[in-house]
């Protein structure tokens, strides 16, 4: 009889919670009741961006990490953060685990602890309080960003980044130190952001996503039968899987936003979408820059990665 | 009992027993934590809780305002507002009976609307108002439990450093805490008010005669203090800017403004830098080890089992306030108002929620209430810096003095509890 | 010069240098708020620059607290023991102090010290952490150092530690006088 701890930092409200507690339930089922799952939600213990060090240190067995709220740490990670890489949040999972777990990158950067899953929102967009039609609507707003790339992606654009805890972003518009924000849709109503955002440019622009590690004791500790139960939960199809639940919630999101007259969700032109991928292009440089310092090949890396997309058929 | 129950418990025993040593209240609570931790699931990881969870505290930029609201009460102290308030009220009120305490009411209110501290609020109106009173033949239990009621003002009237570390906590927006302490704020100040009338009106003396010359001279004076309460919770209501940058603003132009009139110079300013800076690190010390405590309370379930257990006691949501209310009092026996905050909100506020309170409202009223415990026996803060300023008046005179607001303070609690939106419409009002 | 007395010295210094830093992350935060509401453009890393400057203000702090003993502690029952008893109550009170401080200075130092240089950045300029780190790492070293002089003028001479939130007699006149 063994009880893993599961740490996340979402509420017990939020649609991950439930799609967590239901792989826990699988491999419960799976291990014939041998292995229990504890699972603590809303940062109960320890703050967000510490999750990769408590899962790493065995203050959890299990940690729902996000790799982008620790800049510089995951250099080759980051690359999953960089815009116009990905159309999709659960096939996407599945790709990024094929890049970077059978791809052997998560061994080089994450190597001390189990890598299990990937978890990605579906495309995060820009909200605003005024229109952001074009990559030079950026200059001069302050945005608050998703990750450390998204905020080097402002950065690029002439916009300035400001951090605030994701619960704090609809605080931050209204109070006017934010003038747009970088979500999935999906935050329009877990952080109560509708009433502040009206305007959405509907461009799917870019990931974020979370990793579920365990620690490597927990893990070495277990059984050979229970090591596969556990195995058979860490795939690129569970990766997939796991996501669904958040991708899903998020498109109803999205249809009761442009279902709803008081919001602009603006669809850009063909022009338009050329101008927001080309302005990708020093965030990519400056991605491949960390990932060479790093000492990797970041046009191998690179390479890797939209091999698996394309495999997924989910590359942009 | 579980084990994981007992841990628990043995750790509650052990974290009391060390704070009656005298171990500073947050590393008391940081080795049980660890030391907690350490028992329910492995050394090695409840060890490792050191390498993150208390750099997270201390670089947590929601926590930030704290130091520059301490940082604005230091400076406003030294730069002499307290006395100008001070001279203002009494020039406006001095003249009726009893006219002086009600002055140093309305001086704490003003000091209040700027400070964050009610300790730092009691301990500068002993050095100013205190003298005034005892000139005038206010007895020393009257003019000392004035100001120790008075002082209270400090963490009910926005910015409130105790309110600050409630929504932190509870995760709460610190603008609409701040907001909804201003209307139960203000109606402390007139039952005070009253309380100095009714009770006390009878042995005291009436002041000066009312002079509007001299009384508008005087009130010319405060305008530091108005420009500083609009500068801040103005901004905060009106939605110009967060908390944090209107702590940060508060506290610059406080200094500017010190600096302007010739009252800080830079001699004083590193002095009141220092001393925010001390009062600044007391507080994280007691932030870090009440984390590194909740993490040891949250792997032993105890607080959803303590949530479960109050519920099932079936005492109905005013019941279990009540209860709630109840630990929170003998506690304030020997805690601190701070640290009761830091401690016990964690353990009661799922509880709080369940019950189906505001959590906005619930704030305003555990803050009114540990303010109680501050003017009660046998540890009341405001009394002990009273008593260590006034050192001629003994700690039993001062509580003496102070038992007519004790009752008072008891009827405004009941007041906001049978009607909620007194906290709460203010606050409503935002965006 | 005692013991005392050259502590004192360098105490204060420590503690005027981590009360300056309080005053920049201060002005800091405002000229980041000013900057946004004039002229719309905050400063860039003022949110990682003013945190991460406030830990080392608040750890240099806590070093100078460990030597003058006014953290927030119940002193209810040093208050109704006599000067002997006190000094044992003193000395439990600061090991207890002395075992947290080495705790956390061992762990944090272990983990800050493995990760440079390198490890996390700042959000907008990409600064690496650790030099702010080890800073904080200096100020838990010197809070041992401090906690053990206390320990020892304690046991020694029977110094006692300062009860928090009482002012003394020069700082009370002070507060509130012009
Ligand atoms: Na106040
Ligand atoms: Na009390």
């Amino acid at each position: 009889q063994t009880t893993l701890r599961l740490s996340h930092w979402l509420p017990a409200t939020h649609p991950m919670h439930d799609s967590i507690v239901a792989w826990g339930k699988s491999i419960e089922e799976a291990s014939g009741g041998e292995l229990t799952m504890e699972i603590y939600p809303a940062q109960q213990l320890g703050a967000a961006p510490d999750h990769y060090d408590m899962a790493r240190d065995g203050i959890v067995d299990i940690g729902y990490v996000n790799p982008g709220y620790t800049a510089g740490r995951f250099p080759i990670y980051e690359l999953t953060g960089v815009p116009f890489q990905a159309n999709d949040g659960p096939k996407a999972g599945k790709a990024i685990h094929e890049f970077y777990k059978n791809g052997g990158y998560a061994e080089k950067e994450m190597g001390d602890v189990y890598f299990c899953l990937v978890n990605p929102h579906n495309p995060g967009r820009f909200h605003a309080n005024a229109p952001i039609k074009v990559p030079a609507d950026v200059k001069g707003k302050s945005v608050r960003p998703a990750h450390a790339t998204m905020a080097r992606y402002i950065n690029s654009l002439g916009g300035t980044s400001v951090q605030v805890p994701a619960p704090e972003a609809r605080d931050a518009i209204s109070k006017g130190t934010a003038d747009a924000v970088t979500f999935p849709y999906e935050a329009m109503k877990s952080f109560k952001m509708a009433d502040v955002v009206k305007f959405h440019n509907d461009l799917p622009l870019y990931l974020s996503s979370q990793v579920m590690l365990i620690n490597q004791n927990s893990y070495d500790g277990l059984s050979d039968t229970l090591k596969t139960v556990i195995d058979d939960h860490c795939t690129p199809e569970w990766s997939e899987k796991i996501s669904e639940g958040w991708s899903t919630y998020d498109n109803e999101v999205r249809q009761e936003i442009l279902n709803d007259s008081s919001h602009e969700v603006y669809e850009p032109t063909a022009e338009e979408v050329t101008l927001w991928r080309e302005s990708v292009g020093p965030v990519m440089d400056a991605w491949k820059a960390d990932a060479e310092k790093a000492g990797f090949d970041p046009d191998t890396v690179l390479a890797d990665y939209e091999k698996a997309l394309e495999a997924n058929g989910v590359k942009y | 009992m579980s084990e994981k129950d007992l841990v628990a418990a043995g750790g509650f025993v052990v974290l009391f027993l060390l704070m009656i040593v005298r171990v500073p209240i947050g590393v008391a609570m940081g080795l049980v934590g660890v030391g907690g931790f350490g028992l329910t699931v492995g050394w090695s990881p409840a060890l490792n809780l050191l390498a993150t969870s208390p750099l997270r505290t201390v670089t947590d930029f929601n926590l930030t305002l704290i130091p520059f609201f301490i940082l604005m009460g230091v400076l406003a102290t030294r730069s002499g507002m307290s006395r100008e308030l001070f001279r203002a009220a009494n020039a406006t009120l001095g003249s009726l009976r009893g006219g002086l305490g009600l002055a140093t009411v309305g001086a704490c209110a003003g000091f209040a609307a700027i400070c964050g501290s009610s300790v730092a609020t009691a301990a500068t109106m002993t050095n100013i108002a205190h003298p005034e009173m005892k000139k005038a033949g206010y007895p020393d239990d009257v003019s000392t439990g004035v100001i120790a009621a008075g002082g209270t003002l400090g963490i009910l009237i926005p910015p409130s450093v105790v309110l600050a570390v409630y929504a932190y906590i509870t995760e709460q927006d610190v603008g609409r805490l701040f907001v909804a302490g201003i209307v139960p704020g203000i109606l402390a100040v007139f039952m005070y008010m009253a309380t100095v009338r009714l009770w006390y009106g009878g042995k005291l003396p009436a002041g000066a005669p009312f002079r509007l010359q001299e009384a508008l001279g005087a009130l010319s004076g405060v305008w530091a203090v108005v420009l500083l309460f609009a500068a801040v919770i103005l901004a905060i209501y009106f939605g110009v800017a967060t908390a944090t940058e209107a702590s940060a603003v508060g506290a610059v132009l406080t200094a500017l403004i010190g600096i302007a009139r010739g009252r800080l110079g830079l001699r004083s300013l590193l002095e009141s830098l220092v001393e925010a800076l001390r009062t600044s690190v007391a507080i994280y010390t007691i932030l870090i080890g009440a984390i590194l405590f909740g993490y040891f309370l949250a792997v032993t379930q105890v607080p959803q089992n303590l949530t479960q257990f109050l519920i099932g006691l079936d005492l109905g949501s005013y019941g279990t306030l009540a209860l709630i209310m109840l630990l929170f009092v003998v506690l304030g026996c020997f805690l601190d108002a701070m640290a009761m905050i830091i401690l016990m909100v964690p353990i009661v506020f799922p509880v709080i929620l369940e019950m189906g309170f505001d959590p906005v409202w619930f704030g305003v009223i555990i803050v009114m209430t540990v303010e109680l415990g501050l003017i009660t026996p046998p540890v009341g803060m405001n009394v002990f810096v009273i008593n260590t300023i006034a050192r001629d008046v003994s700690l039993v005179t001062i509580f003496r003095g102070v038992l007519p607001f004790v009752v008072t303070d008891v009827i405004r609690l009941i007041l906001l509890i049978a009607f909620p939106i007194i906290v709460l419409f203010l606050p409503q009002t935002m965006g | 010069m005692t013991p005392s007395r050259l502590t004192e010295r360098v105490i204060t210094v420590v503690e005027r240098v981590a009360a300056v830093m309080l005053g920049l992350v201060t002005l800091l935060v405002f000229v980041s708020a000013l900057g946004r509401y004039l002229f719309a453009s905050p400063v860039p890393d003022a949110f990682d620059l003013s945190r991460l400057a406030l830990a080392v203000a608040i750890m240099w702090g806590f070093a100078s607290l460990g030597f003058r003993g006014n953290h927030i502690k119940v002193d209810i029952l040093a208050e109704m023991l006599g000067a002997k008893a006190r000094r044992v109550l003193d000395l439990i009170a600061w090991l207890g102090l002395l075992l947290f401080t080495i705790l956390l200075t061992w762990k944090l130092g272990g983990r800050v010290l493995s990760q440079m240089p390198g490890g996390e950045t700042t959000m907008d300029l990409r600064l690496p952490h650790w030099p702010f780190l080890a800073c904080v790492v200096a100020g838990l070293v010197m809070a041992i150092v401090t906690t053990l002089i206390r320990l020892w003028l304690v046991l020694r001479y029977g110094e006692g530690l300062e009860p928090h939130e009482t002012l003394k007699q020069d700082e009370a006149h002070g507060a509130g006088h012009e």
